[in-house]
């Protein structure tokens, strides 16, 4: 009953928390996409544009909900729930300080990767029951390429895995602490295990250069092209936390979680996870996007074996470094 | 409230969002009028400040869509951002000539937008099709096609006027919310005439500290101003001429002339225009031109002779005009022409040119010459069910012809 | 029945051809489309992502220009067909007056063909600046690279624009050619302005360069994308660098002179390629030519009267009464002609006006190289043509 109580009350503030970090970290967004290209971005509303978000979020609450005559409406209605559901869903594992955790599983890892791997299912749906040419072939993209990049994904979450001896991410972030993880990490597979998660991440939270289920260019808006309103900004939001909670697995998991001198532990996980978020938003804002059969090409003949390589590597740190554990 | 034969209207007032059963009972609760208001300035200042345009843009005005978008003007900083699809945009933005052809996807698209929605005419085309407007395909402003909120004169407008017209919708939606009508525009005008918004170079009626008064005068002066007529320099200035000069026309290149002479037996070249050539043979010549080295197509144009009457009497005709041109240094054209009667079909010249396809399917389409053996000869421009072939010159130019209204 | 087949492809081959059981998805894609640059719709019959067969249609923007220009007196047309090619006005109204020009046997004074030839060149800068940033738009996404590319094109196109606004006071239609020379000439301090204009756009193409044809994702979706065969090329009337791209070494600049171009030698890019990369290198190339061009420009304009005559007050004062002309100038995206049969019967007007237009030609290339291409490289393969609509359709 302590530990459901407890669940529940941390689950409810990390929530929160989250969402209020998704709607400045959109206004941030904003704000650093036009610096990048020489213009200033929301200005108007609030000071510095602060509230932006906030406006959009009351808009988009406001607008008529329109579910297509031919549309599949019960599965339109459930997938951005689902979406949002997913993407929050992995957040409840993660640990932002030694208590700050919603629930310390132990087997954590498989958590996040279960439930963030779930994202496809409404993604799919979204493009399949909103009978639109666009949004089923950004559902079928979405599929094909969750599919493939939830594989390096794995490999590289597999590393610290391997090295720490355990599946429970406050574990993982322990044996970094104890291991002198700035040290150690250039030195075992870690470094390159980061990159690889950062890139499937991307990809299985689609973001540029991997953003093709959207790739509105091409696809209008990809799968949410029918969306309107409050069911949009569900999808809206459930990217941004998809992003933000792989942002934060990704410093647990790799750069020592809580773990950093002067200041308390959640201050550092912060800083970790809004660097990572922001470097996802620097990439985005960089590059161009790779083409399905180019992504599919990257995932099963770069990115996989390196992976694979990577696991062998770190298996055998474990079995024959002196006093690796 | 009844559905109108089966279908949803265009506007379906239950999904509006002030109209909801749940509001309806909190605003007639007693006391309770005073959250409610809150709430409403809340709900307003959301509308009012995240407008999403919907591009409906289809020429030079969408161009100026974009550039406000840009780093100079950047609408991102009123929290207007461009949304591709029309089911997340709250303002349509018209930017551009909206022809027949395109009219009724425009009402479509419009019909997608949820509400609540507006729309912003950009460019005198949208707003009354512009000197398009007698003419067959343009629709006279689309506000005979969907209710328009703004309108933004210019051709096209600035980006800085896209701006204005945003913040001016933004009066209007606080306005529909309180009940008042829209202020009137404080500044019509829009451009301050002392200040301009960049440095021009050596006009001194633009300079950027003149008075108000001496911006009046330098314009009257500039009015007067003839400077822009040629000075008396070295080269002697000249009147236009009253009378037409001598007929122009490129002439033909010696060895096309050679060819035409030998082989084709066109004996007549006249000194303004291109040669005639037997339209039972003119394919054969476009084959020996091509392996001569005039490979590439440059034009098909027809062009119909109304019949006249009275001194200059003619019967109707049609002419098709072909130019093929050679490719690298002293690249050269080589033009020939058909005359046809009415109804009388030219072999079309598809299998040696590719090109020609949308070229002839366009005269065709315009002008209503057929060429015999096109393996697709359907209308390009106008929509399939078209009546007549607006380039002839019997087609009236004027609005009675148009079918919109 | 003649046949439009080429290199195996036939376009009008019935799409039951290919798929008898009819179990190919057809995607309209446009008119109305981010990615379709104007009102633009391409029937796509797709097997899973490949397109198997597209069937372009146009017509979405035509307003009818040239029976427009049938009723209008020649001095009144200038203004009309600025709205064609809304991306370089300048050419299109140098295009129009050369023909009236050539009709009426009008001399041009020098200094305002040097003057053309600037007006074309900057023209032409600005021009390649918007295909730069719409094209990487399509490549990269609203959101995303693409855009910043675009944000920072937009950019310097302001700058060129700026100028023109110096020079003729609009922004965008300018108005400022006329038959027998220019209305406007350059005001003081012009020169200097240019050139720290030109100093800059040409400062930063090496940013774009490393944006773009240096990035390797931007390589990796253009490099053999859409390749387009000389021969067919020429077959469709394709001009510009779509046609240099494909390894066909024409340009009107510099093998049919006009303006002042046979005093400024013009160094033509060739490419072999014939796809999507080897299009935007050609347009790499001659940003920086024409910048180079401006220069010289500025460098050697002459003095002298910018209008043969006096400025035409009526709009009658112009006619001819017989002949028929083509006028072909080398516009950004390549041979824009004005082809003019002259009106006996009232001769302000002419009898019959056909413009040209390259874009629809290039457009013409769609179905020979679409099929076999996923729906990602068709919009790179759309945007590497550069059409404009407003041309396209007239």
């Amino acid at each position: 009953m302590n530990a459901l109580v407890h669940g529940a009350l941390y689950g409810v503030v990390i929530v929160l928390c989250l969402l209020t970090t998704v709607a400045f970290g959109v206004w941030f967004e904003r704000k650093f996409a036009g610096r990048m290209q020489s213009r200033l971005g929301p200005t108007r509303v609030g000071p510095y544009g602060l509230l932006q978000s906030f406006a959009d979020i009351i808009k988009l609450l406001q607008k008529e909900d329109i579910i297509p005559a031919d549309a599949d409406g019960s599965l339109f209605t459930l997938a951005p729930v689902l979406a949002a559901l997913c993407a929050l869903g992995a957040a409840a594992v993660v640990p932002f300080s030694p208590t700050v955790i919603a629930s310390d599983l132990d087997i954590g890892v498989v958590w996040v990767l279960a439930v963030g791997g779930l994202m496809v299912i409404p993604t799919f749906a979204a493009g399949w029951s909103s009978n639109n040419k666009f949004a089923l072939l950004g559902g079928m993209r979405a599929v094909a390429q969750s599919v493939s990049y939830g594989v390096p994904l794995v490999l590289a979450v597999l590393v610290p895995v391997i090295l720490s001896g355990t599946m429970r991410i406050s574990g993982i972030v322990a044996w970094q602490t104890s291991h002198h993880w700035v040290a150690v990490w250039p030195v075992i597979p870690g470094l390159p295990a980061f990159g690889l998660y950062m890139l499937a991440m991307l990809a299985e939270s689609n973001r540029i250069p991997f953003d093709i289920p959207e790739a509105e260019s091409e696809l209008v808006a990809g799968v949410t092209t029918e969306y309107t309103g409050a069911k949009f900004s569900l999808f809206y939001l459930s990217e941004y936390v998809h992003t933000l909670v792989g942002s934060a697995v990704a410093s647990a998991l790799f750069l020592g979680g809580w773990d950093g001198p002067f200041a308390p532990g959640l201050h550092w996980m912060a800083l970790k996870t809004l660097t990572l978020f922001a470097l996802v938003y620097w990439v985005r804002w960089s590059l161009l996007r790779f083409r399905s059969d180019q992504l599919m090409d990257l995932c099963w003949r770069r990115l996989t074996p390196l992976g694979v390589a990577l696991v062998l590597a770190s298996a055998a740190w474990v079995q024959f470094a002196p006093g690796a554990h | 409230m009844a559905l109108k034969g089966g279908r949803l209207p265009v506007v379906d007032e239950r999904a509006l969002p002030y109209s909801h059963p749940l509001y309806d009972t909190l605003l007639q609760t007693p006391g309770l009028s005073v959250a409610t208001a809150a709430v409403d300035l809340v709900l307003e200042w959301g509308l009012r400040n995240s407008l999403w345009i919907f591009p409906m843009a289809t020429s030079c005005c969408g161009i100026e869509l974009m550039a406000a978008a840009a780093s100079r003007v950047d609408l991102d900083r009123m929290g207007t951002i461009v949304r591709a699809t029309p089911r997340q945009g709250d303002v349509m933005v018209v930017a551009g000539t909206i022809t027949v052809k395109m009219a009724p996807r425009v009402l479509a698209l419009w019909e997608q937008m949820p509400e609540p929605k507006w729309c912003i005419a950009m460019g005198s085309c949208a707003i009354s099709g512009d000197f398009y407007r007698n003419l067959y395909p343009v629709v006279p402003g689309i506000d005979t096609v969907l209710p328009v909120d703004v309108y933004l004169p210019g051709c096209p407008p600035n980006p800085e006027v896209l701006m204005h017209g945003l913040l001016r919708l933004q009066e209007k939606v606080r306005a529909a919310r309180s009940g008042q009508p829209v202020p009137r525009d404080p500044n019509p005008g829009l451009i301050d005439l002392t200040k301009p918004a960049n440095g021009r170079v050596g006009d001194p009626s633009r300079a950027a500290d003149l008075g108000a008064q001496q911006v009046a005068a330098a314009l009257v002066a500039s009015s007067l101003d003839r400077s822009d007529e040629p000075a008396p320099g070295a080269e002697p200035v000249v009147e236009a001429p009253d009378e037409p000069a001598e007929p122009a026309f490129e002439g033909v290149a010696p060895e096309f002339e050679a060819l035409l002479r030998d082989t084709f037996g066109v004996t007549d070249f006249p000194k303004d225009r291109a040669p005639a050539v037997d339209p039972a043979r003119h394919v054969e010549l476009a084959r020996s031109l091509k392996r001569m080295g005039w490979r590439q197509l440059v034009y098909v144009v027809a062009t119909h002779y109304a019949e006249k009457t009275g001194a200059k009497a003619s019967p109707e005709r049609f002419e098709v005009a072909y130019a093929l041109r050679s490719v690298g240094a002293g690249s050269k054209v080589a033009a020939w022409r058909l005359e046809l009667a009415p109804g009388q079909q030219p072999p079309s010249l598809v299998g040696l040119f590719a090109g020609a396809d949308w070229q002839e399917r366009e005269q065709f389409d315009l002008v209503g010459v057929g060429f015999a053996g096109h393996p697709d000869l359907r209308r390009i421009m106008m929509p399939d069910a078209w009546d007549g072939h607006p380039l002839r010159r019997d087609y009236p130019a004027d609005k009675e012809c148009a079918p919109w209204r | 029945m003649q046949s439009a087949r080429r290199g195996g492809i036939d376009p009008h081959l019935s799409i039951t051809h290919y798929d008898p059981e009819a179990d190919l998805m057809l995607l309209h894609f446009g008119p109305q489309h981010p990615s379709t640059h104007g009102v633009f719709r391409m029937d796509l019959h797709l097997d899973g992502e490949v397109v198997i067969k597209a069937t372009p249609y146009l017509g979405y923007l035509h307003r009818g220009v040239e029976k427009l220009c049938e009723k209008l007196t020649y001095v009144q047309q200038t203004p009309v067909v600025d709205k064609n090619d809304y991306v370089s006005p300048m050419t299109n109204e140098q295009a129009l007056n050369m023909a009236f020009e050539k009709l009426m046997g009008i001399e041009v004074p020098r200094r305002a063909r040097w003057l053309r030839l600037l007006l074309a060149e900057m023209q032409r800068i600005s021009s390649h600046l918007l295909w730069l940033g719409t094209f990487t738009l399509d490549l990269g996404g609203a959101l995303g690279g693409g855009s910043t590319v675009f944000l920072h094109c937009f950019r310097e196109r302001e700058m060129v624009l700026d100028l023109f606004e110096d020079i003729t006071g609009a922004r965008f239609h300018y108005n400022t050619h006329t038959i027998g020379g220019n209305r406007h000439d350059l005001p003081a301090g012009f020169a200097a302005k240019a050139r720290a204009a030109l100093d800059g756009i040409e400062a930063r193409i090496g940013e774009y360069e490393d944006l773009s044809v240096h990035h390797a994702i931007f390589v990796a979706r253009t490099r053999g994308v859409g390749v387009l065969d000389g021969d067919l090329a020429l077959e469709l009337g394709i001009t510009g660098p779509v046609l240099r791209a494909s390894g066909v070494d024409h340009d009107l600049r510099r093998d049919a002179p006009f303006h002042a171009y046979d005093e400024v030698p013009v160094k033509v890019s060739v490419e072999r390629g014939g796809d999507c990369l080897a299009r935007a290198k050609v347009r790499f190339a001659e940003l920086r030519e024409s910048i180079r061009l401006c220069r010289a420009a500025l460098d050697g304009m002459p003095e002298g009267p910018i209008c043969g005559f006096k400025p035409i007050r009526q709009p009658t004062q112009s006619k001819a009464t017989s002949g028929q002309v083509y006028v072909g100038i080398e516009t950004p995206r390549g041979e824009l002609g004005t082809f003019l049969v002259a009106n006996p019967d009232a001769p302000t007007t002419p009898y019959r006006l056909k413009i040209r237009a390259p874009s629809l030609h290039a457009l013409s290339a769609l179905p020979y190289i679409l099929p076999g291409a996923t729906v990602s490289d068709a919009v790179a393969i759309l945007g590497s043509l550069d059409p404009i609509m407003g041309e396209v359709d007239r």
